[in-house]
């Protein structure tokens, strides 16, 4: 009863946080990516069969399964370990209410289990097993199937916990996960030790056998065993509360930006803020991912005539830290909005500090994707055109833009896939932003040619480089008008 | 020094704020009392240009404040926690603000060393950051920061609550003191309204967003106001 009660009061926090109904058209986005993805998901389930009927003639369709099942595992562990959330019950509260200790920590380890998301991939488990399983074997060799899946779930659910709260989710315990998964792809690869084996047999065993379920049964109890004496090694919530825990401060030497007056300082803030919460960095590691683009792209003959897309693609990655970061920059600042609006901080000198930000991240990312330069020449020019086109142009967008972010951030909560404080509006706004320069583009080297193209972008580019005076004054004024709806609209909170 | 004229604020149609008129002259320590919900932390709010007024303007030093930097030189102010910059420790918050307002390193090192009393030791020389200081000890940073560009307004919201009783009373002789030796213009809220009256010379009721008493702090002016609130 109690712990149905728990579950109650988690599910009325997230109800009643303020942010949940404001953010209804964030949610709308979500659930209809959400069930896009269901629907793939389902496909994939229909069609697997068929698909792994092919791959080999002498395994069937379960025994290539079963074969994928450790990987699966491992797969889901790296991801939970990125992704994952650990469940951080407020435990204060509770605790010095007269409720068992250990039913607060059944609540902390069990609850994950019950969210939905674990079974996404049941979708696919469930037809597979319909369709494939019952034929070659039984129902009841089907059913057997479908739990060992779900074991599996719940052992990897327990274990990533166990593992992220006894070694952090720090970078260093990060790179120890690539490297086991990356080795024992290595292995496999050369035929040092075959995982795919491995796997086979066991979940052969445990699938085919009436009593094989019990072994899986009892991974997830050693699974929740380990967790449970993690939790009786550290009694107090400030053990393995992550959000208790204080930071360690990593004091860079920021100071050779004192050079540069107020606007310096003010940049140097800006760095500090971005590396020591878990939010931001998250970005920055995102951000990397866009300099990937070029690979899937450039390599294409498919994409090569497309011109506008190939701008788009180079607008990205050259970019990329201003097109994560660019409509935040007023954002990020929102915990302290008013102390940098009261203190000795001219409006002028606050926006350009934002401006020559954005213009460092822009160059950054530009020399981050120079190795593309090797794709050819007619990169080098995309890369260049794009690269004044971002400083010159994009900028002073971000800047507006920037200006109509009106929520407050919560820099310390989490990591991936968090929207808090994200609106509509600011995924409208990146929109145009990518596709105008890329329809112009396309359109240009069609009806002239890409040289025309890339000359006229990179002039306009130029252009903005040269009067960025006078457009940094229009920014100036537009944030003077918007400024009182920032300040209300950071003070509210979520 | 500051000088309101026909300032409104109003929420949705609902008026907050009504002050057709005030003035507070150099070197004034100013003292608003009210209860919650009263205006007190609106005005502030006016003053600092963190809100549009509805109507009316406020004018420090002859300016109008309204979407004007100039007023930022010569003011300190403290009212909450978005005062503070949190992820930052309280040494890299102190060059921060001491930067901002021209100061060199040895500048800062004497003002923070003028400090060590009202401080009691807990605030400088840990790598802690200011976000895991207690409430009363990111209140101490907070009025620090507001002093130390050695402004000629000082604005404080609920300065007393939060603090330990030293440090109550520290504070108290520290604003009297600043206001007898730089002839400070102090502008402080509070609940409290035996510190207030001991360290201000003025004190304004708002009651309801209007001004429903304007006093000169005498030996009778306690009395008075305890008379006034107790319902």
């Amino acid at each position: 009863m109690l712990f149905l009660n728990l579950i109650k009061q988690e599910w009325s926090k997230n109800i009643r946080s303020q942010g949940f109904y404001k953010n209804l058209a964030v949610t709308i986005i979500l659930t209809l990516f959400t069930l896009y993805m269901a629907a793939v998901f389902l496909f994939l389930g229909f069609s697997l069969d068929k698909i792994l009927e092919k791959v080999d003639n002498k395994l069937n369709p379960m025994e290539l399964f079963n074969g994928a099942m450790l990987y699966i595992m491992l797969g889901g562990l790296v991801i939970r370990f990125l992704m994952q959330q650990l469940n951080t019950l407020n435990l204060p509260p509770y605790q010095v209410l007269p409720i068992k200790r250990s039913l607060l920590i059944n609540f902390l380890l069990l609850k994950p289990l019950i969210n939905p998301i674990n079974y996404f991939l049941l979708l696919v488990v469930v037809p597979f097993a319909v369709k494939s399983v019952v034929g070659y074997y039984s129902i009841s060799v089907a059913i057997r199937f479908v739990l060992s899946f779900v074991f599996l779930v719940w052992f990897n659910s327990l274990t990533s916990s166990f593992l992220k709260r006894k070694f952090g989710s720090g970078l260093l315990s990060f790179l120890v996960v690539i490297a086991v998964f990356a080795s024992i792809v290595v292995l496999e690869y050369f035929k040092v030790f075959s995982l795919f084996e491995a796997s086979r047999q066991l979940y052969g065993f445990i699938v085919l056998k009436s009593y094989g379920l019990v072994l899986a049964l009892i991974f997830v109890g050693i699974a929740y065993l380990l967790n449970r004496w993690f939790f009786s090694q550290n009694y107090y919530p400030e053990k393995f509360n992550i959000k208790l825990k204080s930071d360690t401060t990593a004091t860079a030497d920021l100071s050779f930006l004192n050079r540069f007056g107020v606007i310096g300082e003010l940049i140097g803030l800006e760095l500090k803020l971005i590396f020591r919460h878990k939010r931001t960095k998250s970005i920055l590691f995102a951000s990397l991912i866009f300099l990937v683009y070029g690979l899937m792209f450039y390599t294409k003959k498919d994409f090569a005539d497309n011109s506008g897309m190939l701008f788009m693609v180079a607008m990205l990655m050259t970019g990329s830290l201003m097109f994560m970061f660019g409509q935040w920059i007023i954002s990020w600042d929102s915990s302290h909005f008013d102390s940098l609006m009261t203190r000795n901080i001219p409006i002028r000198t606050y926006i350009k500090a934002n401006y020559y930000l954005l213009i460092a991240f822009v160059l950054i990312s530009f020399v981050l994707t120079t190795p593309y330069f090797y794709f050819g020449m007619k990169i080098v020019y995309l890369h260049l055109a794009a690269l004044l086109f971002n400083a010159g142009v994009n900028v002073f967008f971000f800047l507006l833009f920037a200006t109509f972010n009106t929520r407050k951030l919560d820099l310390s909560k989490s990591q991936t896939m968090n929207y808090q404080g994200m609106t509509y509006k600011s995924f409208l706004i990146v929109l145009p932003i990518m596709f105008v320069p890329m329809i112009v583009v396309g359109a240009l080297s069609a009806f002239v040619s890409l040289n025309f193209a890339l000359w006229t972008l990179a002039l306009v580019g130029l252009a903005g480089l040269v009067f960025h005076n006078s457009l940094i004054t229009v920014c100036v004024n537009v944030f003077n008008n918007r400024k009182y709806k920032l300040a209300e609209g950071f003070r509210e909170g979520e | 020094m500051i000088q309101v004229t026909d300032l409104q604020k109003a929420y949705n149609g609902v008026t907050v704020l009504n002050i057709p008129f005030l003035t507070i002259p150099q070197g004034e320590s100013f003292g608003l009392v009210g209860n919650n919900g009263a205006g007190k932390t609106t005005l502030f709010r006016l003053i600092l240009d963190l809100i549009e007024p509805t109507k009316g303007e406020v004018q420090i030093e002859g300016q109008k404040v309204m979407r004007n930097d100039a007023w930022k030189t010569i003011t300190g102010s403290f009212l909450d926690e978005s005062f503070l910059i949190d992820f930052l420790t309280t040494e890299e918050y102190f060059n921060f603000v001491g930067k901002l307002n021209h100061k060199s390193q040895g500048d800062i090192a004497l003002f923070l060393d003028s400090m060590k009393d009202f401080f009691n030791d807990e605030i400088l020389g840990s790598k802690k950051l200011i976000r895991d200081f207690s409430k009363g000890n990111q209140k101490k940073i907070g009025i620090a920061a507001a002093l130390l560009g050695d402004p000629k307004i000082l604005i404080l919201d609920e300065p007393f609550t939060a603090l330990d009783p030293s440090s109550q009373i520290r504070l108290k002789r520290f604003l009297s003191d600043l206001q007898t030796r730089f002839n400070m213009t102090m502008l402080i809220s509070s609940h409290d309204l035996n510190h207030v009256t001991e360290v201000c010379e003025r004190i304004v009721v708002l009651e309801k967003g209007n001004i429903v008493k304007d006093l000169k702090t005498d030996e009778d002016t306690l009395k008075e106001l305890e008379a006034y609130f107790a319902v």
